[in-house]
């Protein structure tokens, strides 16, 4: 197994730019999860990475060695030893599961048929399947065969573009944990690409935010979540409350008080950034921190978000969830107390966004 | 921006775009010659033999055929391809076969058969009627194939935004077939502005008779390769005009999710008159030329076989170098087109554009001058290749290759590009990732294509007979001559086994080669 570097990668379409330099490290043997909503060029860097797709400029090395610079080196896709998991698996449908997989097998290989078996086990997958052919399995079986596939041949890295799109939210779930059981049992360095923010933030060691054709973040799945670099990241990878403040001494004051400050604090004006699991709503007068009215109650089963208008004069509106809402009901009176620390910015961000306007969380 | 760059935004491999520049420029040797003959005659020459006035009058028929012909063409094809593809009319698999046998027929022979009815049918009539019924099939099987690919959750949807079945044909289907039936019509008005076999039995004169006067008269090939330029610049034209129209319409299905087979739309009380019109187009197509050749046979009986005993003796020889042409032509044809269907579906951009248009420009040429044009060639130059049976395929498989890249294009285009991008990334090169995976996915349309070129070959007279070795002779050739002298009892033989070959081409292929056991994955 190897890592991955690249350095300064830059292509563009007709004058679109699709990826404006970017620098991505990813470690021997760990996950990568590149995550970005679509357009913002994600799969073009997978397939730079690949060499399906030339750069116009930047180096991407495997294991240290070239494969594509700017001064005329690219290594053919096939002499990368990359093993490629694409959207919806791509399994070749007029071959076998066993064909499938001992497909980039040298041919004695193949014919030997031991690595399809061990292909298989790394992925869970019985041995009895291997006689079937791609449209007898389900979606899930299907990208773990794809899996499979990319695995067989012991590639240096594997990319994983998309590779849960388009099954149920249970069939994805443990089709995920089988990829992470798989991958961790073969050692290898993965690169992932998604646009759905639990996926990145559940499966990579570090999660590594493409926007607008730049890394915006490249960071640990918790670092990114509790201290995303700006405020539009911070909403696209999870729900965020966003009140004006004022910041002094590593503490800022807003509408639920004087609050700490994680991170890097700025003085002055600030926009302040609460993840909605933060504030805690408390239904007895007495219990302190601020009041507020319940204005809106989506149910959602184990959670409910709650919709309340701040008592600040302002109108504010935010969000909270909530494990016990129990007769709670739209008119209530409630105390909102936010826990632990909070991310500020540079005010020009909440300006942007309207006076002391929150984000409405969705249940995802 | 340098070269190189410029060539990585092409994106096109560089072993595929010379390999579709070879093709190309092999398929485009008879259009060069004519232009050089054209030219040797000068404007004198060339004036004389496009200006006069009963040339504008043949190429004004020729122009009137093509426009009669291939909207019926479109109406017949698309019809019997809905009819057959996507309603519940009884035995589908064997209108299918129906509504294909006319592409087996020789047009010589239909054209002999129509001829037989009378002197009406010898005028625009049966001209226009033979290229109608002869080559609808092109425009359905293109049709039929592209009613294969539809998404009917497209149909469906239609229908919940308040269209009616009618409706929804022609405000969903048709404009998602319009790629396939204006490439199909793109072929047939080709065909029917040079056409020469399918009129050799009328009294009808159209453009490629002047070509062939102006050949025969004074053996001046200048005169006819300058008429030739005529029809050249009309297919420029038409080229322009297909591509206009088909605009930016997409070959490729870019589809998400499962998709399901599309359903059949029940007929019910319309399933009698759906089947009259549907036997009275078969009836036409192949019942006309294969009855016509049952009556010759009965006379030939009739007259004790006398006069046909002699030929039969002609029959076995004449179909083994019939075969052995068709076949040759046939893989050439197929290898041909291959490049340039591959890289139309996987790396359209301008280049190979006009790299897949120049395929279309020898097959606007009369079949007769692009044939003399050979001849021409290798009687200055290829000494070697003169009066060869290699120069002969050539020309065959060079003239037909347009139909092998139509026939392949399509499934090509359904082929998911992931699908050779995962046989790279598992350490395949480019040509093994084409031979393990593209190749035994797409086989069905390199079938088909096979068996068309094979199957034109077959029914080819005028290029067989500019080119044919002296000491040879064909199926197509021995049927011609005897039936020149209205011995039509002694070239039945003939065309039937031109026809049987055709058939069981078709046959065999298909059920052999031509299934995919599952072609979708998802």
């Amino acid at each position: 197994m190897a890592d991955l570097e690249c350095r300064d990668l830059r292509k563009a379409y007709g004058g679109h730019v699709v990826l404006a330099g970017v620098d991505l490290t990813v470690p021997e043997g760990t996950l990568t999860a590149i995550l970005g909503s679509s357009g913002s060029g994600k799969t073009t860097l997978l397939r730079i990475v690949i060499g399906f797709v030339v750069a116009d400029g930047g180096t991407v090395s495997i294991d240290g060695k070239l494969a594509t610079d700017s001064g005329g080196t690219h290594v053919r896709p096939d002499k990368r030893a990359i093993g490629y998991v694409a959207q919806e698996g791509a399994l070749f449908p007029h071959l076998s599961v066993a064909q499938n997989v001992g497909f980039g097998l040298a041919r004695a290989e193949r014919k030997r048929g031991s690595r399809i078996g061990e292909a298989l086990d790394l992925v869970g997958l019985a041995r009895g399947y291997a006689d079937r052919r791609p449209h007898e399995l389900s979606g899930g079986e299907q990208r773990r065969v794809a899996l499979a596939r990319a695995l067989a041949p012991r590639p240096a890295l594997v990319l994983l573009d998309e590779p849960f799109s388009g099954l149920d939210a249970a069939l994805r779930g443990e089709t995920r944990a089988a990829v992470l059981d798989a991958l961790a049992g073969a050692g290898a360095t993965a690169v992932l690409v998604t646009h759905d923010q639990g996926e990145a933030l559940s499966m990579g060691r570090e999660v590594a935010v493409l926007r607008d054709g730049q890394l915006v973040q490249t960071a640990a799945p918790d670092t990114l979540y509790r201290t995303p670099a700006d405020l539009d990241l911070a909403r696209f990878v999870g729900d965020a409350v966003v009140v004006p403040g004022v910041a002094r001494e590593g503490r800022v004051v807003c509408t639920f008080g004087t609050l700490d400050v994680r991170g890097d604090a700025i003085a002055g004006a600030v926009a302040v950034m609460i993840r909605p699991e933060q504030i805690r709503v408390m239904r007895s007068a007495d219990a302190g921190g601020v009041p507020a009215r319940i204005v809106g109650l989506s149910f959602y089963g184990a959670e409910t978000v709650l919709q309340m208008e701040l008592a600040d004069g302002l109108g504010t509106v935010v969000a909270a969830r909530t494990f016990d809402s129990a007769g709670a009901g739209a008119g209530d009176d409630v105390r909102l107390l936010v826990d632990g620390p909070v991310v500020t910015y540079p005010a020009t961000d909440a300006k942007r966004e309207g006076r002391g306007v929150a984000a409405t969380p969705t249940a995802s | 921006m340098s070269r190189r760059s410029a060539r990585r935004r092409l994106g096109v491999p560089t072993g595929l775009l010379g390999a579709c520049l070879v093709a190309a420029l092999l398929v485009a040797v008879p259009v060069v010659v004519t232009v050089v003959q054209a030219a040797q005659g000068g404007f004198s020459v060339a004036g004389t033999a496009i200006g006069s006035t009963s040339t504008l009058t043949l190429l004004l028929h020729s122009i009137e055929v093509a426009a009669a012909a291939t909207p019926i063409c479109a109406v017949l094809g698309v019809g019997t391809a809905w009819f057959v593809e996507r309603t519940t009319l009884p035995a589908p698999r064997l209108w299918a076969v129906l509504v294909v046998a006319p592409l087996t027929i020789p047009p010589f022979v239909t054209s002999y058969a129509w001829a037989n009815f009378g002197p009406s049918f010898q005028g625009f009539l049966g001209a226009a009627g033979i290229i109608a019924f002869s080559y609808y099939p092109i425009v359905f099987l293109l049709v039929a194939v592209a009613l294969r690919g539809l998404d009917p959750a497209l149909e469906e949807t239609g229908r919940s935004l308040g269209l009616s079945g009618r409706g929804t044909f022609f405000r969903v289907v048709l404009p998602q077939l319009r790629p396939a039936i204006y490439g199909g019509m793109l072929l047939i008005v080709l065909d029917a502005l040079v056409e020469f076999d399918a009129f050799v039995g009328l009294k009808f004169q159209t453009f490629s008779f002047d070509v062939y006067a102006q050949y025969q008269l004074g053996f001046s090939t200048s005169g006819a390769a300058a008429l030739s330029l005529a029809s050249i610049a009309l297919c420029v034209i038409l080229l322009f005009g297909e591509a206009r129209l088909r605009g930016h319409a997409n070959y490729t299905r870019v589809s998400q999710g499962a998709r399901r087979l599309a359903g059949r739309y029940t007929l019910g009380r319309a399933t009698l008159p759906v089947i009259v019109a549907m036997a009275a187009v078969v009836a036409i197509s192949v019942g006309i030329p294969v009855g016509m050749l049952v009556r010759w046979f009965a006379d030939s009986s009739q007259a004790g076989l006398s006069s046909a005993g002699g030929n039969l003796t002609y029959l076995f020889p004449a179909t083994l170098t019939s075969v052995e042409i068709g076949v040759a032509a046939a893989v050439l044809g197929v290898l041909l087109a291959l490049p340039i269907a591959v890289a139309a579906v996987r790396h359209r951009g301008p280049v190979v554009t006009v790299l897949e248009r120049t395929m279309y420009l020898s097959f606007a040429l009369p079949d007769l001058v692009g044939a003399i044009a050979l001849a021409y060639l290798a009687s200055h130059w290829l000494h070697f290749l003169y009066g060869s049976f290699v120069l002969l395929v050539f020309a065959e498989a060079i003239l037909f290759a347009p139909f092998a890249v139509v026939a392949m294009r399509a499934t090509f285009g359904q082929l998911e590009p992931s699908l050779e991008e995962s046989a790279r990334s598992l350490g395949s090169g480019p040509l093994a990732s084409f031979w393990r995976v593209t190749l035994p996915l797409a086989r069905p349309g390199l079938v088909a294509a096979l068996v068309l070129v094979f199957t034109f070959t077959l029914g080819d007279l005028s290029t067989t007979q500019v080119l044919l070795p002296v000491n040879l002779y064909t199926l197509g050739t021995e049927f011609n001559s005897n039936s020149s002298t209205v011995a039509f009892a002694a070239a039945a033989p003939f065309a039937a086994v031109l026809i049987a070959l055709a058939v069981a081409a078709a046959y065999l292929l298909m059920s052999r080669f031509g299934t995919v056991r599952a072609l979708a994955t998802r």
